[in-house]
């Protein structure tokens, strides 16, 4: 009698949680699909006259604001900002396991990185690149997100390749097989999974980035985050909602259909990363 | 160990062990060596040693404590909402998930979001004459607050972060109790515990160290907030907002007080450290998971 009452309940609790976490990029999306006059006498959630009208003019005004180019920075950027993660976390990773190198102090200090709020760090950074001419560039950006990611990949790679049997590399080694042979063609196909799934974590973390986009770029490399802002002020006077909820949307979909895709690798890794940390 | 591993061993760990010397030990250094000097972007190369008054500034400044006072507070309000919420989702809808493992999806996506994006969507959501939530609330209520004013600042961006973050409390105690072995509960079932005896004597003990780590975790991430703060309110609802990152970024960008805002770095890192130390007793001392 009480259950299908409560599994009910269960179904309302689940979708007004879903309704009211996702509430910001919910709202948004509406407003990007209202015309300028709508946005301005109706605020509802309900859309009178649906148009694409923002989304034609944010690629309009790529002269002044070009949201391909801000799109363009975040996507180079924390591709290699992920890619150089993981491909300097895999090996020490693997030499933690295997040789126990560093585990005693490498491990602990990039654990506790994840701890100390990067800002301590961020001044410093921009004085050094300011000397070695790295300021606005998506190479100097990367580097710092490469920075943001070590800590997480490497606690889920030196965990995952503590997991793998230990027959199959002795096997390797017994056939003559030396460490690089063994960590490309042994270790890294049996790790796929973790490094598929740490790597889209990685690009998320990379793309949602903000405060050294902020402090770190002015144009040429401006990430997305960064750069959604400066559409607030596109029309001088006023903001251009319509706009603006636009390029938030555009500057949003990428992580979230990453999310949707990926929900299970995802989640995986955020727990493996909170529990093992 | 044979020596040729133990080599091996170091060359593999060298690229990474670079990499941090670099773009952390090195910032590290000048950390220290800007904060007990006088310098300015003109001299930035000839730093003149001053000792310590750039610390006594910091430690001087009413503003440095409100911005310490704001993360303390930010992080442990926003670290105990969300993960009592987060625990109440994952137990009550845990029979969904159980069957429908995707509806856990929906709601890890608010993390998925930029927070500086996030608070630029509040700035929309939240406008007077534009934005969504006023227009229901005076719809329903006939009035709305000065969301962003010095009243009610603080209490938006709790609600803010609690409404992006919660969902990292469901997913990780969600994981945290789907695991409990269905056996531990048909043992107390028959021991005669039901409903809300066998969550509080059996779940919940099981659940505990999940627990703190999703609060030291939450607590660490909002003590140092810096981008949605930024995007939604800036230096805005007279100083009221003012977290420790956004304290520095000020020191230095809008200020240019590099000593200052370097010394107040090492401060922060120093609490860190404190914290870190805290937490590090504390699990230490618990079960191991």
């Amino acid at each position: 009698m009480r259950k299908p009452l409560v599994n009910a309940l269960r179904w309302l609790v689940f979708i007004a949680a879903v309704v009211i976490l996702n509430f910001p990029v919910i709202a948004t999306l509406v407003t990007s699909l209202k015309s300028e006059a709508e946005i301005m006498t109706n605020a509802s959630l309900f859309i009178e006259a649906p148009t694409l009208d923002n989304y034609a003019a944010v690629f309009a005004m790529a002269d002044r604001f070009d949201i391909l180019h801000f799109l363009t920075n975040s996507l180079v950027a924390s591709l290699i900002g992920s890619v150089l993660a993981i491909a300097l976390a895999f090996p020490a990773a693997y030499a933690m396991a295997r040789f126990g190198a560093g585990r005693s102090w490498l491990l602990p200090l990039a654990v506790n990185l994840r701890a100390v709020p990067l800002i301590i760090f961020a001044i410093p950074i921009y004085l050094m690149y300011q000397q070695v001419g790295l300021l606005d560039t998506r190479f100097g950006l990367a580097l710092i997100l490469c920075l943001v990611n070590v800590p997480l990949v490497l606690v889920l790679f030196a965990s995952s390749i503590a997991d793998l049997p230990l027959e199959i590399e002795e096997a390797g080694r017994v056939d003559g097989a030396g460490t690089l042979r063994l960590l490309v063609y042994v270790v890294a196909p049996m790790s796929l999974n973790v490094v598929a799934a740490s790597s889209v974590l990685a690009f998320i973390y990379s793309w949602n980035e903000f405060l050294f986009g902020l402090m770190l770029t002015t144009n040429s490399a401006t990430p997305v985050s960064v750069g959604a802002s400066f559409f607030f002020a596109a029309s001088g006077g006023g903001v251009r909602w319509g706009v603006a909820a636009a390029v938030m949307i555009l500057a949003t979909l990428p992580p979230l259909i990453l999310g949707l895709l990926m929900y299970r690798q995802i989640g995986r890794s955020m727990t493996a990363g909170a529990v093992k940390g | 160990m044979p020596r040729t591993s133990r080599f091996e061993g170091r060359l593999l760990i060298a690229p990474l062990t670079a990499f941090l010397i670099a773009l952390l030990g090195f910032p590290l250094v000048l950390d220290i060596i800007y904060s007990i000097s006088r310098v300015g972007f003109e001299d930035i190369r000839a730093p003149e040693p001053i000792g310590f008054s750039n610390y006594a500034k910091a430690m001087a400044d009413p503003e440095f404590w409100a911005a310490a006072w704001f993360s303390l507070r930010f992080g442990l309000i926003v670290s105990v909402i969300q993960v009592v919420a987060g625990l109440a989702l994952a137990v009550f809808l845990a029979p969904l998930f159980a069957k429908r493992p995707w509806l856990i999806a929906l709601l890890m996506l608010p993390m998925m979001v930029a927070p500086a994006l996030v608070g630029l969507m509040y700035r929309l959501i939240l406008h007077e004459f534009v934005g969504a939530v006023p227009y229901y609330l005076l719809e329903w209520y006939g009035d709305f607050p000065a969301f962003l004013g010095r009243d009610w600042a603080f209490t938006t961006l709790v609600t803010v972060e609690t409404l992006q973050w919660t969902p990292f409390a469901l997913l990780i105690l969600h994981s945290s109790y789907a695991a409990i072995s269905p056996d531990v509960r048909e043992a107390a079932a028959l021991d005669g515990a039901r409903g809300r005896r066998l969550f509080l004597n059996i779940d919940l003990p099981l659940m505990m160290p999940a627990i703190g780590i999703t609060f030291f975790i939450r607590f660490i991430d909002s003590f140092r907030v810096f981008d949605n703060l930024y995007t939604l309110v800036g230096p805005g609802a007279g100083g009221s907002t003012t977290s420790m990152s956004i304290y520095i970024y000020q020191a230095f960008f809008k200020v240019g007080d590099i000593g200052l805002a370097v010394a107040a770095s090492m401060l922060l890192l120093v609490a860190s450290f404190v914290v870190l130390w805290v937490i590090n007793g504390l699990t230490a001392r618990k079960a191991p998971l």
